[in-house]
């Protein structure tokens, strides 16, 4: 009620102002009546009424809420005071408006990845199952684990399988096959993350058997752009790698899965396996009131079981647990982020420090301002209370624009480097501006406000009133103290600059050192696609050499090809592990227990890659089945498991203990190639064995085939780009029909997997620089201001005499001291900080001393810059002007 | 002037809330009537101050003891004319009641009471 009188007071002034005119008039009328003249009628009535302002002033402040009517008078001084002063407004809002808003471009992708609930119905009860064991967690299941983890009803309420989809499947049927992401997944999986089925059903149980049928569910965006929408697609057959299909189900668009799928099918795979190959995942739906720690107690049971009955290695300590889908989606991720966070934290603080400066000038050159006012009978509170809404006005506006800037800037930021972060969408499309964003950003606002006002307020606050208003000139500032304040902001500054900058630099020396990392094989002009060859047709290791054999020939008699391989994998995209032992040897000390890399490839893998052989010989045609069956490892495996002897002269057995479908019989060491990086650049080469397809077992071809792509490599002559229609073509003809997708150039392999740290790298480059701009502007402010106050005694000291040099100096040397104090102050602060950041880095320490060396020079270079404009103002000064600026 | 008057503003601040509820107990009038009524019915003893009534006339209908509405006066004027609210009505008795009870007790202090 009060609220609303005081929002339509000003209508309500107006009706008051028409009635007592009618009322007037009225009166007027009843004097006329009485015989007065119209003239003196109108007197009287006047007379009679009183003064109308009166009443509607009385009735105006009946209405009014004081601190509202404060404040918006507060505010109008506010807005006249700053306008006044439109460059330091301009600059202090610019300032607050970087700071703030790269906090709101950070938080928005730490909103996003780590504080969004996922999209599924009761997020919080969906967990990832993991495998732990001494050396950390993985996920990754096999079908016994599956088995046995959904028999634990008592904590679970939904255990579901599915695969990444990493083969990918060929749509055909039509004229243009397609490459899609075919998600396999067990009959819980849709009912579990509440997907929304628009039309037909999930899978049943009896589909997700062996023998249960081709089914197949669509994602929206398939359905929308491969048929049209089509309402009737229930019951169609399509053709998935010329299979006949039928759809049963379409999910809404809301559906969004990591990995993202075009369509699913049922996993069917045998319950009886004993295949101990983890290829797929597991995710569950806690019953409710289930707690994770409930659930890993359980678990730990379980783990005990499967070692029992499947015999896993008891000595591996591998236990099982489960972890929130979120957290687990989110990874390591979280880590990172919040280093950034506490960079763009530190720009802020800079942000503050730099207006809390400005604010303090200004508040000095106000002395007199606050002084009359004083003596105008403001008090203290009313004074701090102008000054906190100035800066508030200030960094209101200051958030507004940061806002505005944090958001576009980071969508650019995103649209140029996706860095791999996860849940972040395409091109960061998932970050969206929100409440929670728009809640943030106002809250920091406020927070810098009251951060870098209340100083500047407090100071002003405490003016005497008698001295000031006897000084002759407003040329004092606020004394000793407020100099020591304004010091202090400008060192701090300065620190905080330096760490930043140091942060900075010890990724840029990261990412040198990624770049510069020989990553064992040839990067340019090598051309790689994915083939998927999921279908029934390439069960066998036979047909996958062939068509391998097709597909190069044809393609070596390409113009433009100097060689083509292919394979299970490529450099730096990885491929599976396996146990190995070597024939001959005690088991124990020498047997591996991480395994080796395990790639099948085709002999020309090598020459594409250009990876050296280091003895022995690289495997050819006629290495094929009938053959006796060889292998080739790398350096590191010959360094690691031969320090002495001669791998060469040895036979491996790998797949030991892995099942069935791996047993095969021992391999002849045939050669040793050079080490090729293949998880990351910044992971050191794993041991790596290396087999002819034509010799792989059928049954793990098979699987291979169903989990994986066949990837192609071609060493090009010229530019990889220009000859990719004609190698996709000819592919598709060797293949019949068979299409490829993520066609890259190796180079762009190498740049993705680096994605991250030069997104980390330019991140913190850009928070690094708008520090250090926004500290030089602090230093460059500070000593034009102390240059300005004390005109007057440089004047003097002129006009004894002393060299325009010496005044010079002495105004660098006042100035280096304050800086240098910020960078002392900076080293030991970055060497306290930085090794937060080690877990980011590679190739240097936290502690590396070129950037530790290099970055102080830096900012002592740009501080020396911004003191020696002021510096040589000093000098220009006029003596006379001087003496006379009393 | 003549012998001394009362102004209504002299006296309690409800007495002149109640006045004008009493005055309108008989219908809409607006602001320059009510004023006249009160005036002529104390026999000129009370005169309204314009300043106490339109803040009064407000204060009552922020309370929503009034309602008002633009209207057409006899003699052909824009003007504003108030009307009793139920609550209006109900407050209206209320406080007759109060000040019946104050004028007695008034009165017995004084030893004028005439039971």
């Amino acid at each position: 009620m009060h609220l609303q009188r005081f929002m339509h007071r000003r209508r309500k002034d107006a009706d008051l102002a028409e009635e007592m005119s009618a009322h007037l008039a009225f009166e007027e009328d009843a004097n006329t009546a009485r015989g007065l003249q119209p003239k003196e009628a109108h007197r009287q009535a006047r007379l009679r009424f009183g003064n109308p302002q009166t009443t509607r002033e009385q009735v105006w402040r009946y209405r009014s809420i004081p601190w509202l009517d404060d404040i918006a008078r507060d505010l109008r001084f506010v807005i006249r005071s700053l306008a006044k002063t439109p460059g330091f407004s301009i600059i202090a809002i610019l300032v607050i408006a970087v700071g703030i808003g790269v906090n709101t471009a950070v938080f928005s992708v730490i909103n996003t990845v780590l504080l969004k609930p996922l999209s599924y119905p009761d997020p919080q009860a969906l967990v990832q199952l993991m495998n732990s064991g001494p050396r950390g967690s993985f996920p990754g299941a096999n079908v016994p684990k599956y088995n046995i983890w959904r028999k634990q009803t008592s904590v679970f309420q939904q255990v579901a399988g599915y695969d990444f989809g990493g083969a990918g499947l060929n749509l055909t049927g039509g004229d243009h096959p397609q490459q899609v992401q075919g998600i396999h997944v067990t009959s819980d999986y849709f009912a579990m993350f509440g997907a929304p089925l628009i039309i037909g059903r999930s899978f049943t149980a009896a589909e997700d058997s062996p023998n249960g049928g081709r089914n197949v569910v669509l994602s929206y965006s398939l359905w929308k752009s491969r048929f049209g929408g089509n309402p009737n697609i229930v019951g169609t057959p399509i053709q998935i790698d010329n299979q006949p299909y039928l759809v049963v189900g379409v999910v809404g668009r809301s559906f969004v899965t990591d990995p993202v799928g075009d369509l699913w099918l049922p996993f069917q795979f045998d319950p009886n396996s004993h295949d101990m190959a983890h290829y797929f995942t597991v995710a569950a739906r806690l019953k409710s009131g289930i707690t994770i720690q409930q659930a890993n107690a359980q678990l730990k049971l379980t783990a005990e079981q499967y070692q029992r009955e499947y015999g896993g290695a008891p000595a591996s300590q591998e236990g099982f647990s489960v972890i929130s889908l979120q957290e687990s989606i989110i990874g390591d991720t979280r880590y990172s982020l919040f280093i950034l966070f506490g960079a763009v934290i530190f720009v802020l603080l800079i942000a503050c420090a730099n207006v809390a400066n400005l604010l303090l000038a200004r508040a000095s050159v106000r002395k007199r301002e606050f002084a009359t006012r004083a003596a105008l009978g403001a008090g203290r509170a009313q004074i701090i209370r102008q000054l906190l809404t100035e800066s508030l006005a200030l960094s209101l506006t200051g958030g507004l624009l940061g806002l505005i800037v944090g958001f576009v800037g980071l969508r650019l930021l995103l649209n140029v480097s996706p860095g791999g972060i996860p849940r972040l969408g395409e091109d960061g499309s998932a970050v969206t501006l929100d409440a929670h964003i728009l809640i943030f950003t106002l809250g920091i606002s406020v927070l810098t406000g009251i951060l870098f006002g209340l100083v500047p307020a407090i100071s002003a606050s405490r003016t005497n009133l008698a001295a000031t208003l006897n000084e002759s000139s407003s040329r004092s500032g606020l004394g000793l103290r407020s100099g020591k304040i304004r010091s202090g902001l400008v060192v701090t500054e300065m620190a905080l600059a330096l760490i930043l900058v140091i942060g900075a630099g010890l990724l840029i020396r990261t990412y040198l050192k990624l770049q510069a990392v020989d990553p064992g094989f040839e990067t340019h002009n090598v051309l790689t696609m994915a083939m998927s060859i999921s279908g029934d047709r390439f069960q066998k290791s036979a047909n996958v050499d062939q068509i391998i054999r097709d597909g190069t020939d044809r393609l070596k008699a390409l113009p433009g090809v100097a060689n083509a391989a292919a394979g299970c994998c490529l450099p730096l995209v990885g491929g599976f592990g396996v146990p190995f032992d070597i024939v001959g040897r005690p088991k124990g000390a020498n047997r591996s227990t991480g395994g080796a890399g395990y790639y099948s490839v085709s002999g020309n893998y090598f020459d594409v890659f250009r990876i050296p052989v280091l003895r022995g010989r690289v495997f050819t045609d006629r290495d094929n089945a009938a053959s006796p069956n060889v292998v080739m490892i790398n350096e590191t495996m010959a360094k690691q498991y031969w320090p002495n002897g001669d791998p060469l002269k040895d036979r491996l057995l790998t797949g030991v203990g892995m099942g069935p479908i791996f047993a095969e019989p021992a391999r002849q060491i045939i050669g040793i190639v050079g080490d090729t990086h293949d998880g990351a650049l910044n992971e050191t080469p794993r041991p790596t064995m290396y087999f002819p397809v034509a010799q792989m077992p059928d049954a793990e071809t098979a699987l291979n085939s169903r989990v994986a792509p066949l990837w192609w490599a071609i060493r090009t002559k010229g530019d990889p780009h220009d000859v990719v229609a004609s190698i996709t073509a000819a592919l598709r003809d060797a293949t019949g029909g068979l299409p490829v997708a993520h066609v890259l150039t190796m180079d762009e392999i190498v740049l993705h997997t680096t994605a991250r740290q030069r997104f980390n790298m330019l991140l913190l480059i850009i928070f690094g620089a708008s520090g250090l701009l926004m500290a030089a502007i602090g230093v460059y402010g500070l000593m034009a201001y102390s240059v300005q106050q004390r005109t007057q005694e440089i004047g003097i000291r002129m006009a004894l005499g002393a060299q325009a040099s010496s005044l010079r100096n002495m105004v660098i040397r006042q100035g280096m001291t304050l800086a240098l104090l910020g960078v002392a102050v900076g080293i030991a602060g970055a060497f306290w900080l930085t090794r937060l950041l080690a877990s980011l880095l590679f190739g240097v320490t936290a502690w590396d001393p070129a950037a530790f060396l290099a970055t102080p020079f830096l900012l002592t270079a740009v501080a020396l810059l911004a003191i020696w404009i002021p510096a040589r103002l000093a000098t220009d000064i006029d003596p006379m002007t001087a003496l006379r600026s009393e | 002037m003549g012998p001394k008057k009362a102004a209504a503003g002299d006296i309690l601040q409800g007495t002149l809330d109640m006045l004008i509820l009493r005055t309108l107990v008989t219908g809409p009038a607006h602001g320059h009537t009510i004023a006249q009524v009160i005036e002529r019915t104390s026999e000129n003893a009370l005169e309204v101050e314009q300043g106490s009534l339109y803040p009064a006339l407000h204060r009552l209908e922020d309370r929503s003891l009034l309602e008002s509405e633009w209207g057409i006066s006899d003699n052909n004027r824009k003007a504003k004319f108030y009307r009793l609210t139920p609550q209006g009505r109900k407050e209206l008795i209320a406080v007759t009641g109060r000040w019946r009870h104050m004028i007695r007790a008034i009165s017995l202090i004084l030893g004028e009471a005439s039971e």
